[in-house]
């Protein structure tokens, strides 16, 4: 299968400092993969990469087995929806459909309006006095409508209520439904992923932590608990990822391929939010020294 | 992506456009009874004994009579700030409103290469710069043809009358309002492009734009073309001649205005004059000890002239002929958009780091 998004050693530097440095990644087509990681940890700056707003300083990245922004027909192919859903406050929402019509060779002129309506949305409204979750309907609308192969979303919900937000989500879902793109969104909401995504990615510290299907991560996590014993002696294959040990107590995320049998431990699956959690802290116990301080949003 | 930049540019193209209007019917409304009081002053067909005469009667009217004075000052006013304006409005919000509010990433995830949105940006919002800028100047031109006749036939002075190399004539008529717009326009641009911010950028716009348009005037344009050498004869009726006299012993000195006269050369732009002799050699400014009775009489006056042309001095003037007006015009226009164009090419080079 190809890549939507190929990167391999990629780093961006902004005159002194590294937003992204080092970053390897393979993200299946056919995806709708969640970006995850902590503040700082360049999520942003990957995004922005892929969709050829930033060239990268080191490194390459290929998108749709292109280079970003390489050229018309490369840009037709991807949809972008930036931090803070920019749209233009003076124009209306119907000149938002127009120049997305000009500027776009494959625009679907249907799914657009079809969109806006379901939406509710007046055509003559200026878009400045839009509220915050029809801006973001509306920058959706403009990136879906190009009928790009991959669409790629920062953190389009981050500034939403939760009644809208989940109703951005289930557009976004019944379009991926419709269309069949693969989507690559951030979010430092581990639940809005839980909602829509089959892929994940954490990112920490520029680093790729964790990429895979969600449910062959969820089959291959568990959590642990039993008795207080050294866990050396776990058998091989049984991969700790973080543990923590009371006086009689021992608690343990592990990964593992196959089932545990151990009869002393008591086995619990993992939920998403538990798994990245653990993969942050433990970037953040072992990770290479870095200046970056580990925030998780709630 | 044309269609774009119309879109984004209708709120400033209305208001070019109802600024043009409005000027249009002011030059309307005051034009044709101008060009009436030309018709009648006898000016068309004078013989060259009676031009000057006639032509300075024809300036005096229209200087004293009607609104034709306030006009003549208004457009060139306006004329003289378009660029100025269109360049901090149009130009300096090009890119700097985009990178402000983060609409760049809208614009450049359609399927357009920057490049091109760049190139088409440009080349819309330049062209109707240009094209506004140049308009104004026609409409003038025409309305204000009956006061540079008559300002050519000699009868010019200040005012309605001005010469045609007066820098607030110069920067006014002619070509050299469209190589402002360019410049201005793109100079906006490219300081957006390196503020990022709107507002910023359209104060260092007005700041280095006007800096440039002070500094041609004075510093560029007279040293474009070598100047004219020539001397003239000391005329002391000459309006635009001075003569002072000071200190003691009594020294002389002549101003010619930069409107004034040079025999043969009617609308010539005069840079600089001094006493000399003959042959063009600077003399002393000494008052020669056989005038000092002239000039010891209260004021400079015809005695002293007249003492002085009989001792052999004359006026040596440097001047640029006004042959010079359109290769000076084409010059100072290329200029422009040369540095335009400089500009745009900056603009382009800068563009994939802007993001």
């Amino acid at each position: 299968m190809n890549a939507a998004i190929q990167a391999s050693g990629l780093g961006k530097q902004y005159r002194r400092a590294w937003a992204l440095r080092d970053c390897t990644l393979a993200i299946p087509e056919g995806r709708v993969a969640g970006l995850v990681g902590p503040n700082g940890a360049g999520k942003t700056t990957l995004l922005r990469l892929a969709a050829g707003m930033l060239t990268p300083t080191l490194g390459t990245i290929t998108v749709l087995g292109e280079r970003p922004a390489a050229g018309p027909a490369q840009l037709a192919q991807v949809g972008f929806v930036a931090q803070d859903t920019p749209i233009y406050s003076r124009l209306t929402v119907a000149d938002h459909l127009r120049l997305g019509a000009w500027l776009n060779p494959g625009w679907d002129d249907h799914l657009a309006r079809h969109r806006i309506s379901q939406l509710a949305l007046n055509p003559k409204q200026r878009a400045g006095s839009l509220s915050g979750g029809q801006r973001a309907q509306l920058a959706l609308t403009l990136a879906l409508a190009k009928r790009p192969g991959l669409l790629i979303l920062d953190e389009p919900v981050a500034s939403l209520d939760p009644l809208a937000r989940r109703e951005f989500l289930q557009g976004l879902m019944e379009a991926v439904a419709g269309q069949g793109l693969s989507v690559l969104l951030s979010s430092h909401l581990v639940a809005d992923l839980e909602r829509v995504c089959d892929y994940l990615v954490v990112l920490v510290a520029s680093r790729v932590r964790l990429a895979g299907e969600v449910s062959d991560l969820l089959a291959s996590h568990h959590r642990l608990s039993g008795l207080r014993r050294d866990p050396g002696t776990l058998p091989a294959g049984q991969e700790i990822i973080t543990e923590s040990h009371t006086d009689k107590q021992s608690n343990l995320l592990v990964r593992t391929d196959g089932p545990v049998l151990d009869p002393a431990w008591a086995v619990q699956p993992v939920s998403l939010e538990d798994l990245v959690l653990a993969y942050m802290t433990r970037a953040a116990d072992d990770g290479p020294a870095s200046p970056q301080r580990l925030k998780v949003a709630s | 992506m044309i269609r774009l930049s119309m879109l984004q540019l209708r709120v400033q193209a209305i208001t070019a456009a109802v600024a043009l209007i409005a000027f249009a019917v002011l030059l309307a409304a005051t034009g044709p009874h101008l060009a009436s009081l030309y018709a009648a002053s006898g000016l068309r067909g004078c013989q060259p004994a009676s031009c000057g005469q006639r032509a300075s009667s024809f300036l005096k009217q229209v200087n004293s009579t009607g609104p034709y004075a306030p006009v003549d000052l208004l457009s060139i006013i306006i004329i003289a700030l378009t660029p100025a304006v269109t360049g901090l409005f149009w130009g300096a919000p090009l890119l700097a409103r985009e990178l402000e509010t983060g609409t760049f990433a809208l614009a450049w995830s359609q399927s357009v290469t920057r490049a091109r949105w760049l190139a088409v940006k440009l080349t819309v919002g330049g062209l109707a710069a240009i094209a506004v800028t140049e308009a104004l100047s026609l409409l003038f031109a025409w309305w204000a043809a009956p006061l540079g006749r008559a300002a050519a036939l000699g009868g010019g002075g200040s005012g309605v009358g001005m010469n045609q190399f007066n820098p607030l004539a110069f920067v006014t008529h002619g070509i050299t309002p469209l190589g402002y717009a360019a410049f201005a326009f793109t100079l906006g641009v490219t300081a957006g492009a390196l503020i990022r911010r709107t507002v910023p950028a359209m104060a260092v716009t007005l700041a280095i734009f006007a800096a440039v348009q002070i500094a041609m005037p004075l510093w560029i344009r007279p040293n474009l073309f070598p100047a004219s050498h020539t001397t003239v004869a000391i005329n002391f009726n000459d309006s635009t001649l001075d003569l002072y006299k000071t200190g003691s012993p009594h020294t002389f000195t002549f101003t010619l205005a930069t409107d004034g006269s040079v025999a043969g050369q009617p609308g010539a732009w005069i840079r600089s004059s001094g006493a000399a002799d003959a042959a063009g050699h600077p003399v002393s400014t000494v008052v020669p000890s056989a005038c000092s009775p002239a000039a010891s009489s209260s004021g400079p006056g015809p005695a002293l002239a007249n003492c002085l042309t009989s001792r052999g001095i004359r006026i040596a003037v440097t001047y640029q002929p006004a042959s010079r007006y359109w290769p000076l015009q084409w010059a100072e226009t290329g200029i422009y958009l040369v540095l335009s164009l400089a500009l745009a090419g900056y603009c382009f080079r800068r563009l994939s780091r802007l993001s």
